[in-house]
């Protein structure tokens, strides 16, 4: 569908055909001379334009000249139209140029020695090939001074990663104009004007969007440049390793800039991919890389022994691992194994692990979903099946309603959240965000609708018979929507939510219209234990709009991997086309029953499980239940934990194996669409880690079993798994919500939703000092009415009690928040979130009071 | 017989003739230099070891921008820079191999800051490999060179960073 | 709060006026720079919080604009012409007896907060040079002795 229409748009453009350099061009209408010549390969040089942003021409220096012109046009706002001529590389162009670089070095330092820029910078190399080597300007240049110490060197930190230079800046207005229309952020602007026009940080405000990094990347000069990379090294002198962020499901392109003699990793920059990261990059993935050169890192194996983990070599932990293993296996069966496996790992790593876990232990006891909370043990769920759709990130670009329902994805799909921008900027999308909470990432939303929190399958339902009530749909399939639900009208499913029934008619309306539609659900249905039900809705909201058809609607993936690991089987139920293509890879496929995380869990506490294999990741922090799944760990026999760093996860454990970071070996990902794309190695393993697949071949190797008889063969098995693709499968017909409803304890009203902080993800981002230096320790966000009621302000420190945990924390005031729900990023281990929260119930409720100093 | 005659004026005529080449040249200037004690003069544009310079209020004139280092043909210096107190960039490690250097001289035509020069010593007999690692603190050493002739254009450099002389 | 309610009041009304708030920037300076006699970064963060639009649009447009005085002035802004005619006429030794006799630079203010001292460009009097205009009023065919008087009648006045 989505290509028809692209197809249509594409033969409908009139063109325009002009010559350039003595080349005929033809182009769509409106396109610019700029955008033409790059089209054909024809080089202008520019400042001020940028592919992603709108042009402004503000720095003149994409001068060509047209014939029949009087003056020089500036060609990145001059649009192309038929019949001209257009010379790029004349005398008459070239001296333009000249002049405009000569204008722009007037107040330009030269002190390129100490820029970090320096050898990456674009007036340099243009003031080289333009061959300016003197100025004629005699006179004194225009100084910004410091305002601390009176001195013409102006190095200050406008944002905990951003270093300003105001008197490098060359006024081109990138970063302005970013922040703005692609970031939407508000904290960096122009002020004053002529020759003492400056950019700086919004008064008061540090620059501190989840986006920031990407200003210094864009800055042409070293006017903004980053914290990270201040006087690290020559550019020319770094290695560049092109590379995936193992950290966010779209998996951003990035080039690693590596300090070979030191085996460090020196920062991480775009590396532009259209169709998947769309040049942008957020903080987590361009600073998440300093936890691979972290001093913290494991370097050797650990063993336990006497109730103390002490340093051992390989050889000895994997005989213990084996051995172990051994033992249990013959002692209770081979069921009585379990894995816990991050998605974050590479394909290899994922399929090595199942592979493990099916041939060697014989059992399905494996999963990598260790953050959900109620997982169901049966297969063929309406959310498995919605899980197994098809999504293009593109397609979000060229969408005309987008939906996104229980996600603030500035806190999860930061590519995706500036899709949706441009979209809005581009495209003129409605988008429309429905959430338990307001939203930062709502911004750009036409309507923003805040429903009561557990009620995400009512307000679905509530979508539905508001299209059904204006009329927008057939009688039939009205008929069959209704006879599912449970409620009769669309006031009673607004009520029930807490809606205004206006709001919900704006999205039935837009979704019942022809445009182009996309729904995004996000994290908060996904790990919620009503995700089944929301599920359902959405395939009879779909089954009614057709949605389906003029479309797309996914759960997004939510980590670097979990797409590959679902495509690999890594889940205990793979699909039945998996289980066919692994039995005849294998030959064999266990019978044994699945086990999810929670079932696996519960087996433990009955002493059912007695041996565990953590591969990567901190189940003990993420896992919606601490004190289940602590004492679940607690009680195996044996427990293998690998990972980068010393966690709560590998206190417990009997060994632990230091694992290496994805940038020390070579491995590939598959994106939440489906794109499998290589990561390479960068730098040589730290200490004596060895990457995830490599562990778990030895530990089958000791066992006795090799999982492969060559490399080869298990790329090609990994090959042939992902060439699965996803089957689009839909219910036949509209099918049962189950709404799932819960008693509210009075004595605990406030409902509490677990998040990523923006600037982190995951347990392991705190390792990351950069990142740390935007968000260092856990907060509990909630409105300013709430804090208002509870008497707190910002800072101040409040206890936050829930049936099963009590924890203290400081009070973050979000003006976003409208209602009483609170907020706790989980990803700080200081403070442990998990603890407040009970697996068995859907929505989190807690009690907070203000602590008195 | 004639052998004899010879070989006897051989000692007294040729050996005589001989010594007196010698004799001469005791009363002659020597060719050669009584070297560790006395030092021969080098020439103005000679290049021999490094030197890094400072400024007159005693901050040193290096940056660490790595030019040199781009320039070096053997590949000899080593360079890796920090922040200073003020933010401002400079060398925490600056090493030149001498072993490797060849005197080029390419790292004083790079240095945009005119921190790097040769100057005219050319004794660095070492007995340790170590030895001919320099660092930042043996080349940072006051030098004898009294007028610098690049001051000129370093005035000029600095008008046009901005700097204002007093 | 340093705006009164009644500048609150007339920047919502402006706010009926224009289809986006981002029109209403400079009128909203506007009320407030008349209200106070300048603008500053509280000032730019209570507007945006009145028309609902980010800090830093207010503050990129107050701070162009360079009639809106970014620090506070004395009670009288003495505006003096030194453009060509006011120029042959003397403006520059008349700017030097000013600046002598309030003791203070241009673009300075006098310590009692009275006098604010800045040159500007032609004022379209040309014919009655030199001129200055102090707030609102002009005063034209300037002599020392003149300005003298003029001075001293503001401060007796103040």
């Amino acid at each position: 569908m989505a290509d028809d229409i692209k197809d249509k748009v594409k033969t409908d453009v009139p063109t325009v055909t002009f010559t350039m350099d003595g080349q005929e061009v033809t182009v769509a209408k409106g396109t610019t001379i700029l955008e033409a010549a790059r089209s054909i390969g024809i080089h202008i040089p520019t400042f001020c334009w940028h592919p992603k942003l709108k042009p402004v021409g503000s720095c003149r220096m994409c001068y060509v000249e047209i014939e029949k012109w009087p003056k020089l046009a500036v060609s990145c706002v001059t649009e192309a139209t038929d019949g001209m001529i257009v010379h790029t590389e004349s005398d008459k162009v070239k001296r333009g140029r000249r002049a405009t670089l000569e204008f722009l070095l007037l107040n330009h330092p030269l002190d390129c020695p100490t820029c970090d820029q320096g050898g990456e910078c674009e007036l340099q190399n243009l003031t080289f090939e333009h061959g300016i080597d003197d100025s004629r300007f005699d006179f004194q240049k225009n100084r910004f001074t410091s305002d601390t110490d009176n001195t013409v060197f102006d190095d200050k930190r406008i944002g905990p990663e951003i270093i300003l230079n105001r008197n490098r800046c060359i006024l081109c207005y990138r970063c302005v104009r970013a922040n703005k229309e692609a970031f939407g952020e508000y904290d960096l602007g122009v002020y004053e004007r002529g020759n003492i026009a400056e950019i700086n940080a919004a008064p008061g405000q540090q620059v501190n969007s989840p986006f920031s990094g990407n200003l210094p990347e864009i800055c042409p000069v070293g006017a903004l440049t980053s914290v990270d990379w201040r006087y690290k090294m020559r550019v020319w002198l770094a290695g560049k390793t092109p590379s995936i962020c193992p950290y966010s499901s779209s998996g951003s392109n990035i080039l690693i800039y590596t300090d070979d003699n030191k085996n460090l990793i020196r920062r991480v920059t775009s590396r532009c991919n259209d169709d998947i990261d769309d040049g942008w990059l957020s903080d987590i993935t361009r600073y998440g890389y300093q936890i691979a050169n972290s001093e913290e890192r494991l370097q050797t194996p650990l063993i336990k022994k006497e109730g103390k983990q002490v340093e051992a070599t390989w050889d000895e932990a994997l005989e213990v691992i084996c051995n172990r293993f051994k033992e249990i296996t013959e002692k209770k069966g081979k069921v009585c194994i379990g894995g816990l496996i991050s998605p974050s790992l590479d394909n290899a790593s994922l399929y090595c692990s199942s592979k493990l876990f099916r041939t060697v232990f014989n059992n399905n006891n494996i999963d990598f979903r260790t953050d959900y909370r109620m997982l169901p043990n049966k297969p063929d769920s309406y959310f498995g099946m919605l899980c197994n759709r098809s999504f293009r990130i593109t397609d979000i670009d060229d969408s005309d309603v987008i939906v996104v329902l229980g996600s603030d994805l500035i806190r999860e799909h930061h590519n995706e959240y500036l899709r949706i921008r441009k979209a809005v900027n581009f495209n003129n999308a409605r988008v429309f965000s429905l959430n338990p909470y307001s939203v930062k990432s709502a911004d750009v939303a036409q309507a923003e609708i805040v429903y009561n929190i557990g009620t995400d399958e009512i307000i679905l339902v509530a979508i539905g018979l508001a299209a059904i009530e204006m009329g927008l749909v057939e009688q039939g399939l009205a008929q069959g929507f209704k006879e599912k639900v449970k409620l009769g009208s669309l006031a009673e499913a607004t009520e029930v939510c807490g809606v205004s029934s206006d709001d919900v008619k704006l999205v039935a309306r837009a979704l019942a219209g022809d445009g182009k539609v996309s729904v995004i659900v996000g994290e908060l249905i996904t790990r919620s234990h009503g995700r089944e039900a929301v599920a359902s809705a959405l395939f009879n909201l779909s089954r009614l709009l057709g949605i389906d058809k003029k479309g797309q609607m996914a759960v997004l993936a939510r980590y670097a991997n979990s797409r590959g690991a679902e495509k690999l089987g890594l889940l205990p139920i793979p699909t039945g086309a998996q289980v066919e293509m692994l039995k005849a890879m294998w030959g064999k496929f266990p019978d044994a029953e699945p086990q999810t995380t929670d079932a696996m869990l519960a087996l433990m506490h009955k002493e059912e499980i007695s041996g565990g294999l953590v591969l990567g990741g901190n189940p003990i922090m993420l896992y919606p239940d601490r004190q289940f799944i602590t004492e679940g760990l607690e009680k195996l026999d044996f427990l293998v934990a690998c990972d980068l760093f010393e966690s709560e996860t590998t206190e417990l454990a009997d060994v632990v194996l230091p694992m290496s970071s994805w940038a020390e070996y070579e491995g590939s990902y598959v994106n939440l669409e489906g794109c499998n794309q290589v990561a390479c190695q960068a730098i040589k393993h730290i200490g004596q880690s060895k990457p995830a697949f490599e562990i778990i071949r030895l530990i089958a190797e000791k066992i006795g079993t090799s999982l492969f008889e060559s490399d080869e063969q298990m790329a090609t098995e990994i090959e042939q798994l992902l060439s699965c693709e996803p089957d689009n499968a839909t219910p036949d017909n509209f099918v049962d919500v189950l709404p799932l409803s819960e008693e509210v304890d009075p004595d605990f009203p406030i409902p509490l939703c677990i998040c990523d902080d923006p600037h982190h993800t995951g347990a392991l981002t705190q390792k990351a000092p950069s990142l740390t230096n935007f968000t260092g320790e856990a907060y509990i966000e909630m409105s300013p009415d709430l804090a208002a009621r509870l008497e707190v302000s910002e800072g101040q420190p409040v206890r936050v009690e829930s049936p099963v945990g009590k924890i203290v924390m400081p009070v973050k005031v979000s003006k976003h928040i409208d209602n009483d729900v609170v907020i706790i990023p989980r990803n700080f281990s200081q403070i442990r979130v998990t603890s407040l929260l009970m697996r068995k119930k859907r929505v989190d409720r807690v009690r907070i009071t203000k602590v008195d100093e | 017989m004639k052998e004899v005659i010879k070989a006897v004026g051989h000692v007294f005529i040729k050996m005589p003739q001989g010594l007196l080449v010698t004799l001469k040249h005791l009363f002659k200037k020597p060719v050669t230099l009584d070297y560790p004690r006395k030092k021969k003069p080098m020439m103005p544009r000679y290049r021999g070891r490094h030197y890094l310079e400072r400024y007159d209020d005693g901050s040193e004139r290096c940056v660490c921008c790595g030019l040199c280092a781009a320039a070096c043909p053997a590949d000899a210096i080593y360079m890796e820079p920090e922040e200073g107190e003020h933010g401002e960039r400079r060398a925490k490690v600056y090493e030149i191999n001498l072993l490797r250097c060849i005197f080029c001289g390419f790292c004083e035509e790079a240095c945009p800051e005119e921190a790097i020069f040769l100057g005219q010593e050319y004794e660095f007999a070492a007995d340790k490999r170590n030895s001919f690692l320099w660092t930042k603190e043996d080349m940072l050493v006051p030098h004898p060179r009294k007028d610098n002739p690049f001051k000129k254009i370093i005035r000029r450099v600095r008008k046009v960073y901005g700097v204002t002389e007093q | 709060m340093i705006l009164t309610e009644e500048s609150v009041r007339k920047i919502k009304e402006k706010l009926q006026q224009y289809p986006q708030p981002k029109s209403v920037i400079l009128p909203a300076l506007t009320v407030a720079y008349r209200q106070v006699g300048y603008v500053d970064a509280d000032i730019y963060r209570e507007i945006s919080h009145i028309i609902n639009i980010p800090t830093v649009e207010v503050a990129e447009a107050a701070t162009f604009y360079t009639m809106f005085a970014k620090k506070p002035r004395g009670k009288y802004l003495i505006q003096v012409c030194h453009n060509i005619s006011c120029a042959l006429l003397g403006a520059d030794s008349l700017i030097g007896y000013i600046e002598e006799k309030l003791g203070i630079k241009i673009g300075e203010t006098t310590e009692d907060n009275l006098f604010t001292l800045v040159t500007v460009e032609c004022l379209g009097s040309c014919a009655t040079a030199p001129m200055m205009q102090i707030n609102q009023d002009y005063y034209e065919k300037l002599t020392k002795e003149k300005v003298d008087q003029i001075l001293e009648d503001l401060r007796s006045k103040a």
